[in-house]
């Protein structure tokens, strides 16, 4: 087990994707808390109605996990790519070769994009919170209000290798990896939140938008919430608990699937 | 005569496949396909494109779930093994690279997964003669780089069981000479090699053993020498019935050949000369006769290729029925000494 952990390790620290990835989510995560950091503070936002409203704990959340939706569709197409350049590199082949119990070889995989979540996890806080915590104080801002601020950062490691895992099972289930890229991508980015935000005005319907994959990742990490929406945010163990089910239905899914499958 | 014997750290391991058989749909790619391959010699895996040579292999090491029947190699399926890379290495394509990855990472992936040092991944950077290649990205390397890089990854965990599918596809001359060397070497320490290839010829000199398959089915199997056959010698002489009973007293069995010769079923062609001078008649020709392999590949594997569609068979018109005997090795320049 731990072989194969280390193999999928090095499997990702050895093509240049990596790196490439780690400049997007540090540049990202520095660039919305900067953002945010001046955007959240700025009177004429908070003190409008139709604004956002939050405590200062909020406030300071979303300052640091503002880079968080750009930091998950990058980690959605990780995990995508995890499994897809197997695919398609037929490298698949000497995976199952080398570890032949595919369940261990999936579970090892589980595990790397777990980690690889945390890694690029930190790479953004290293962005964010230094960008964001510069911003707060120039606005005279408390940058740590309270403990809790520990605790979404925490989180938004969780999250960003949750999704990842999400990823892995949308590889699976799209094995063309572009098409997985611009399917998972288009879902997550696009048609994911205007289903949300359509559903919201269905009162039918409204109890299912907090359980949606972006609303319960923006939940976990408990940052302000636009004012005057009808819809309450899960409180972030029940998001954390919602986004992980997603993750271990998609990657459990996509194991039973190449447990079966033949290799050719 | 099994060997396998006297070799120092190797011990030896089987392939054996028993009944194995794949239909994809309607289709059957391999059909009730039974062989055996010994430690020690090295077996050629023969069929033509599209007989199921890959699958079947694709099922010895797991990858794909054979509908009926098994396969086992030193015993177990090659799911059940706790270290496959100590066991068995296997060179399946050789485009199975990440085209972003140095070979050396490759390998390196590959190491961590069977956790070897390192140090082993040089080492057979070094013995497959792509050290100054290995940090290159493999996007860049030629077919016959990655040939030696796919072999390199074979033999990781210095394997008992080798299994190679077109190993030589690609490689230059040099590269191909080299190859068969190396095999030998190899099945000399008592590994079980296996090889796949279309071609009976590319194999002819490496291999011990053949297994040929063709639609799916077997179609032959044994020892590359019994496919040979027993070798005979070949002589065209004014009166072949003559010669014939000449040598029968001389208890040689003779028979008559194409276009007048006579196939005298002994390699010793000093005898035939001898007896041939006593009986007063002229030597024309006397050389080896040998099977064409070629022609006899041709005539097991080619005569329904479904991959080809009815009644659309190669035209193999110049294949005839029985071996046609190859000409090689006339030693006697007596040919048309009449005329």
């Amino acid at each position: 087990m731990g072989a194969a952990i280390k193999s999928e390790f090095r499997k990702f620290f050895t093509t240049r994707l990596w790196w490439g990835m780690a400049i997007g989510i540090f540049v990202s995560a520095a660039l919305f808390s900067g953002f945010f950091g001046w955007a959240l503070t700025s009177d004429d936002i908070t003190a409008d109605q139709t604004g956002v409203e939050g405590s200062a704990t909020q406030i300071v959340n979303s300052v640091y996990t503002g880079g968080l939706s750009v930091g998950y569709l990058l980690m959605l197409t990780v995990g995508i790519m995890q499994i897809g350049s197997e695919y398609r590199h037929k490298t698949i082949t000497s995976t199952f070769l080398s570890t032949p119990k595919r369940v261990t070889a999936m579970f090892a995989k589980i595990v790397a994009l777990l980690g690889i979540g945390a890694v690029y996890g930190l790479i953004s806080l290293l962005g964010s919170v230094s960008v964001g915590a510069m911003v707060l104080s120039l606005r005279d801002i408390d940058p740590f209000p309270s403990t809790e601020v520990l605790r979404t950062l925490a989180l938004s490691l969780l999250a960003l290798g949750l999704w990842a895992l999400i990823g892995l099972g949308v590889g699976i289930l799209i094995p063309n990896q572009v098409a997985a890229i611009l399917v998972g991508v288009g879902v997550a980015w696009i048609i994911e939140p205007l289903l949300g935000f359509g559903l919201s005005f269905v009162d039918a319907l409204q109890g299912v938008v907090p359980y949606l994959p972006s609303q319960a990742t923006n939940a976990m990490v408990n940052g302000v919430t636009q004012s005057g929406v009808e819809v309450k945010p899960l409180s972030w163990w029940a998001a954390a608990l919602v986004l992980a089910a997603y993750a271990a239905a998609l990657s459990a899914f996509g194991t039973w699937r190449t447990v079966r499958q033949d290799i050719s | 005569m099994t060997t396998a014997q006297t070799t120092t750290s190797t011990r030896g391991a089987r392939i054996e496949a028993r009944d194995l058989t794949k239909t994809f749909g309607a289709f059957k790619a391999v059909d009730t396909l039974s062989f055996e391959v010994e430690p020690g010699r090295i077996t050629g895996f023969l069929g033509p494109n599209g007989a199921g040579k890959t699958t079947t292999l694709r099922m010895l090491l797991g990858l794909i779930h054979p509908t009926a029947g098994s396969a086992t190699i030193d015993g177990q399926k090659y799911h059940d093994l706790d270290h496959p890379q100590s066991i068995v290495g296997s060179a399946l394509e050789a485009t199975n690279f990440h085209p972003g990855r140095s070979g050396r990472d490759h390998l390196r992936v590959l190491a961590a997964a069977g956790g070897l040092p390192d140090s082993r991944v040089d080492e057979l950077l070094e013995l497959t003669g792509i050290p100054a290649a290995a940090r290159k990205r493999a996007g860049e390397y030629s077919m016959g780089m990655r040939q030696r890089l796919g072999l390199a990854a074979a033999l990781l965990g210095d394997p008992r069981v080798l299994i190679l599918d077109e190993p030589s596809n690609g490689l230059d001359p040099e590269g191909i000479r080299w190859l068969r060397g190396f095999l030998r070497h190899l099945s000399n320490e008592g590994k079980t090699i296996l090889v796949s290839s279309h071609l009976l010829q590319e194999v002819e000199q490496t291999v011990d053993d053949v297994v040929i398959i063709a639609n799916g089915r077997m179609v032959r199997s044994g020892a590359m020498s019994e496919l040979r056959g027993a070798p005979s010698t070949i002589v065209r002489t004014s009166d072949p019935a003559q010669l014939a009973g000449a040598l029968r007293v001389a208890d040689v069995l003779a028979q008559p050949g194409d276009d007048g010769e006579l196939i005298v079923e002994t390699t010793d062609k000093r005898l035939v000369g001898d007896v041939a001078l006593r009986a007063g008649l002229p030597i024309w020709e006397l050389r080896d006769r040998k099977a064409d392999l070629e022609a006899l590949f041709f005539e097991l594997t080619e005569g329904t290729n479904r991959n080809l569609g009815d009644g659309n068979a190669v035209p193999t018109a110049t294949a005839p029925t029985t071996h046609a005997p190859h000409e090689t090795d006339a030693i006697s320049g007596q040919e048309g000494a009449n005329e």
